[in-house]
């Protein structure tokens, strides 16, 4: 176990909703998600010194957010980075806190990822007007090789060669989220969907189609992270952090086509710390989110972090294995492909949930933790959830995660 | 073969660590780094070496013949440059010249000159120059240039 293992926990969630046009500020966007995460706290504006997010493209600074929200920090930051730097806050954030630096943080990310500026560069309207190729962009722009659907096909089509799968194996993915997403009120897509609807979207990027992609989302997530002293005189049942791994790397993170395999992902690199450090296995976990900015990352993250073995994941996720009430309920809220893209802290967001025995499904007594667990009537709470877990994907070549436990775990 | 591409709506801005390589692409070579100490070669060019971290480097010319390592097929454009292009293919080039002893390799990405119907994992490659509106930049593409055994192609 680690040294600060149970020492730190999760005390609040919260977001906007999930839309396709805000209309509105992403300082406006996190303000709410951050107001609603010290709500559902039982928190003060007074007792938050510190608050910390990420940006690539669109965002606000936590300098307005504090201002509009009356938070004095005594630490505010945004690191720049995008997809897994949400677990990795939560390693500063307790680093911060056992340090002395300050006592409760909270963390947001907010982005009109869909009418403001998208992922991959895309302009809202669709195709972008002439664009600078700088930087390491000197060496992909100039090829038509830009979006993130483009830079990880290539890892994805290898993987499909080497190891002889399918796509459909990407389908099961996409179905299992969209049936938990029809369980999400919160969540922007919630017609259920099969197989071969994914097999007949289009293409985007072969080998990826339109339900192979995320949703392009206007939103804010945000949670709190506090000492466990404090967190037992707050509203909600703490959820504990065990462990896990901070934005760790593979070998030429840079530039990662010229790694041997492109599909062994940054988790094979980080496993052995987050599980040695929380002191629980793959297998024990009952509730797990995994960054699904495609339907192919998470394939990849189910091997990274020992869920199956190399190669090993197109055969797992069949038979509805990573559904609710089967063998490991993955991405309760539908995920980024079906309830929205958050950049990971949403998925955060859910487990928490999950953990608290408080899912926000169609149980009129979720809110105290009582669930009817009868998908028919919508509830989507894992039964006796003890123990979950956030993967968070950068890329190939760089994860992070996070292992949680419930107060009754 | 691929519409044309629109490199007009692309303004490449070399730096310091990479206005030497594309000086090598208006003279129809493919570089990558060198180390002077270690010999050691990669690509893009990184300005200190990986295995022994000397910043005393130099230039390779590779032969620009490589194999197809994978590739993506992008059918929806997203940059300006690329509406009349596609569905193009964009292959990463594993090239031939670049092995080195102790497993490393060095792959280089681009647009293939080829369709989809007739590329395929394993297929050798070989660059091709061409030639762009501006007389500052010629773009590396690659080209199918011969067979293979045991090749892969996606047929979804
Ligand atoms: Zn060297």
């Amino acid at each position: 176990m680690g040294a600060l293992t149970d020492k730190y926990c999760i005390v609040g969630v919260g977001e906007t909703q999930f839309m396709k046009a805000s209309h509105r500020t992403p300082l406006s966007m996190a303000c709410e998600a951050v107001k609603k995460a010290m709500d559902d706290a039982g928190l003060t504006p007074r007792e938050v010194d510190a608050i910390t997010s990420f940006q690539i493209a669109d965002s606000t600074d936590v300098t307005n957010v504090a201002q509009a929200l009356g938070i004095r920090m005594n630490y505010g930051s945004v690191a720049f980075s995008g997809g897994s730097t949400t677990e990795a806050l939560v390693a500063h954030s307790i680093g911060l806190i056992e340090g002395g630096y300050c006592n409760t943080v909270a963390i947001f990310r907010s982005m009109n990822g869909r009418t403001g500026r998208r992922m991959g560069g895309q302009a809202p309207g669709g195709v972008v007007p002439p664009s600078r190729a700088e930087g390491d962009a000197q060496f992909y722009m100039p090829w038509g090789f830009t979006t993130p659907a483009q830079h990880f096909a290539p890892s994805a089509m290898r993987y499909l060669r080497d190891f002889g799968a399918s796509t459909r194996s990407f389908g099961e993915v996409a179905a299992a989220f969209r049936y938990h997403a029809s369980l999400n009120p919160k969540a922007l897509m919630r017609a259920p969907i099969t197989i071969e609807d994914h097999q007949r979207s289009r293409w985007v990027a072969k080998p990826f189609r339109l339900l192979d992609c995320c949703l392009e989302t206007d939103v804010a997530s945000a949670f709190i992270v506090t000492s466990r002293e404090r967190a037992f005189d707050l509203r909600q049942p703490p959820v504990f952090i065990m462990g896990g791994s901070a934005r760790t790397y593979a070998d030429n993170p840079a530039w990662n086509h010229s790694r041997p395999r492109t599909y062994i992902q940054a988790g094979n690199f980080a496993r052995q710390r987050a599980w040695g450090m929380a002191g629980i296995r793959p297998d024990d976990i009952d509730v797990l989110s995994i960054y699904d900015a495609f339907t192919y990352t998470v394939i990849l993250q189910l091997e990274a972090y020992g869920f199956c073995g190399i190669g090993e994941a197109a055969e797992f996720v069949k038979d509805g294995r990573l559904r609710i009430d089967h063998q490991l309920p993955t991405n309760l809220s539908g995920g980024h492909l079906s309830e929205g893209y958050a950049h990971g802290v949403a998925l955060v967001n859910e487990v928490v949930r999950q953990l608290r025995h408080r899912a926000d499904d169609a149980c009129p007594g979720w809110a105290e933790g009582r669930h009817t667990y009868d998908r028919a009537a919508g509830c989507r709470q894992v039964r006796d959830a003890r123990f979950g877990a956030s993967l968070g994907w950068g890329t190939e070549t760089r994860g992070s995660s996070l292992i949680l436990r419930s107060i009754s775990a | 073969m691929p519409g044309p591409i629109d490199y007009s709506k692309i303004n490449i801005i070399p730096d310091q660590d990479t206005t030497e390589w594309w000086e090598g692409t208006k003279r129809h070579k493919l570089l990558v780094r060198q180390c002077k100490n270690c010999g050691h070669k990669w690509f893009p060019p990184f300005p200190a070496c990986a295995k022994c971290t000397s910043m005393d480097l130099t230039w390779f010319e590779t032969s620009g013949k490589g194999v197809l390592h994978s590739y993506v097929v992008v059918t929806q454009p997203i940059l300006a440059a690329f509406v009349s292009a596609v569905p193009y293919v964009v292959g990463l080039v594993e090239l031939d010249d670049c092995h080195e002893p102790d497993g490393s390799l060095t792959r280089v990405a681009g647009v293939m000159m080829d369709d989809e119907d007739a590329v395929a994992i394993g297929l050798p490659c070989q660059v091709v120059f061409e030639p762009t509106a501006d007389p500052n930049f010629v773009m590396p593409r690659w080209k199918i240039s011969g067979t293979a055994q045991n090749t892969w192609k996606f047929k979804e």
